[in-house]
């Protein structure tokens, strides 16, 4: 007995958002090169043969000098761990010469030496120096399970160490043990308590919502389609002014950076100026819950 | 037809009201004792303070030229929300509580005229073009902060804008940049709240033109204190009223940068 013929409708066009100008670059430093192997990872980054590769230091430089001629407003670098980058330090420096920088880490290699550069780029640069350091759960148990066992000391070590050089850490969540937690009290309550109790006096937290995608593929989001889009303002879709330099050309969005069907030019980042595909379930989680890569 | 610009000498220009009208009213009577010729609003006329429709007799018999802001624009379209652009929900839950009381002690004729406002006005300052917005020239609620406004943004908005002086508020906090190629951007501050330097005095900014430009920032002292009791006795968050009287903001600070943060008490 031979199989039933499957018709299927041709799939029609993902859904673009549009390209309304620079706002923030991107820069994925190590690829999908990690010292931890966390759980959720949206880009599976780990420590064995990271399948996105790290950027050389010229690319880099490329690409800073040609969104500062563009009028970027803000630079990222995240990756994999941006501190394994043999250049982060200068490359940090360089960035901050052009725009205010941020670099999302997961502080394990934070440490005093480390930390007394930060606090010396910070203090010379012309504009602020942001370090989002990753925690997902106040508690240490509940931490390591999801990024590994001895994260949690070394990253409450990194924020104890940035705040007593007068640096202003960002804790930056996601919502992955959110379950775990019923009750009143919210994940910003409970992280802003946490951070209190370890001397910060000024708790500063980004909690983000868990993608389906790397390390964490299966969630009820399906791909965007028009109908769904039907009176939403795409604009403020993060791919309508952000885009991202990794290896391979210039992407979308941070969170698709290296994958094939985000990537909107081979080269110069003024190529890619063009509206993008909304073409991945991940683009669905942005849409429903309006959600920035950005501080805020 | 080329636009026809107002012309000034020197002007006094304000931002972010938040319905402080004892501060608003020692703002224009400094700036009448400055010899302006003309004084401008950058927008958000409500919000924090008490009593929302005390502030618009004062704006409208001094001729003050306003600006729409974020505020502005919501509370005159009914929308649910300041549109202030927080992200945290510390910072949304205070803006809610704020923006609820603001919105319903607007009257309908206020909201009006909120709703006729300009999102920008142009005018000559001697020979510099001047462009006023609220947040930046493209968008209302943009947050144009000292550290985190690079020169490179500058020149791109205002080479867009044909402009060689641009001038917003909505952060809360003045700054002025003199840029390479004789442009100036200035965020002209906030006369609503004190500025998160430990200060219960406000700031407005005067420009006067010349080759140059002159940007001066001026402090205004006014009776905080019987501000800070008119607002508790609203119900309005007892934090505000802590703000109003030792000039370090208590909410709506999440989306400080580091820089600014760090300067802050909280």
């Amino acid at each position: 007995m031979s199989a039933p013929a499957v018709t299927r409708a041709p799939a029609a066009p993902a859904p673009l958002a549009p390209f309304v100008g620079l706002s923030t670059l991107w820069v994925q430093i190590t690829g999908t090169w990690c010292n931890l192997e966390c759980r959720h990872c949206i880009n599976a980054s780990g420590p064995r043969a990271p399948w996105l590769k790290p950027l050389d230091g010229e690319t880099i430089r490329r690409a800073i000098r040609e969104a500062e001629d563009l009028g970027v407003k803000e630079i990222y670098f995240t990756g994999g761990e941006p501190f394994l980058h043999g250049e982060i330090l200068p490359l940090l420096e360089r960035a901050l010469d052009v725009a205010p920088t941020t670099v999302l880490t997961n502080g394990t290699l934070i440490g005093p030496e480390q930390a007394d550069a930060l606090a010396g780029l910070a203090a010379r640069a012309p504009y602020s120096l942001e370090i989002r350091v990753s925690l997902d759960d106040p508690d240490r148990a509940r931490n390591d399970a999801i990024r590994g066992e001895g994260a949690w000391a070394k990253a409450v070590e990194a924020v104890r160490r940035l705040r007593e050089r007068g640096l202003l850490p960002i804790v930056t969540a996601t919502e992955i043990t959110a379950a775990a937690h019923p009750g009143p009290e919210t994940m910003h309550g409970r992280f802003r308590d946490f951070l209190r109790e370890q001397g910060v006096e000024r708790p500063r937290l980004k909690i983000m919502p868990v993608f389906a995608l790397g390390r964490q593929p299966a969630s009820g989001e399906v791909p965007l389609t028009e109908e769904d889009l039907v009176g939403f303002d795409r604009s403020i879709l993060q791919c309508a002014d952000a885009r991202v330099v990794a290896a391979g050309g210039i992407y979308a969005c941070p969170i698709l950076a290296g994958l094939p069907g985000a990537r909107l030019s081979r080269g110069s980042l003024a190529e890619s100026f063009r509206p993008a595909p909304l073409y991945h379930p991940a683009c669905a989680t942005c849409h429903r819950t309006g959600m920035t890569c950005r501080n805020s | 037809m080329p636009e026809q610009l107002g012309e000034y000498r020197r002007i006094a220009v304000l931002g972010g009201v938040y319905s402080n009208a004892p501060a608003l009213e020692a703002t224009l009577a400094d700036a009448r004792a400055r010899g302006v010729e003309a004084v401008f609003c950058l927008g958000d006329m409500g919000g924090f303070g008490p009593h929302p429709n005390r502030v618009f007799p004062l704006l409208r018999e001094h001729g003050v030229l306003a600006v729409q802001g974020n505020y502005d624009e919501s509370l005159a379209s009914g929308r649910t929300d300041c549109g202030c652009g927080y992200t945290d929900p510390r910072d949304n839950h205070y803006a809610a509580i704020s923006y609820r009381y603001t919105f319903e002690g607007t009257s309908t004729e206020h909201k009006a005229w909120l709703g006729a406002l300009p999102r920008h006005r142009r005018l000559k300052l001697g020979p510099h073009r001047v462009l006023m917005c609220h947040g930046s020239p493209r968008v209302i609620n943009e947050f144009l902060w000292e550290s985190a406004t690079p020169d490179g943004l500058l020149r791109h908005l205002m080479e867009r804008a044909e402009a060689d002086v641009m001038l917003c508020t909505h952060t809360g906090i003045k700054w002025h940049r003199a840029l390479r190629d004789a442009r100036h951007a200035i965020n002209v501050g906030v006369i609503g709240r004190p500025e998160n330097d430990g200060r219960p005095n406000v700031w407005y900014t005067v420009l006067t033109a010349g080759p140059d430009l002159t940007v001066e920032f001026v402090p205004v002292h006014y009776d905080h204190e019987t501000l800070a009791r008119e607002m508790e006795r609203e119900g309005l968050p007892p934090e505000f009223a802590e703000t109003i009287r030792t000039g370090w903001w208590t909410t709506c600070l999440e989306n400080l940068p580091a820089r600014e943060r760090a300067r802050g008490k909280y």
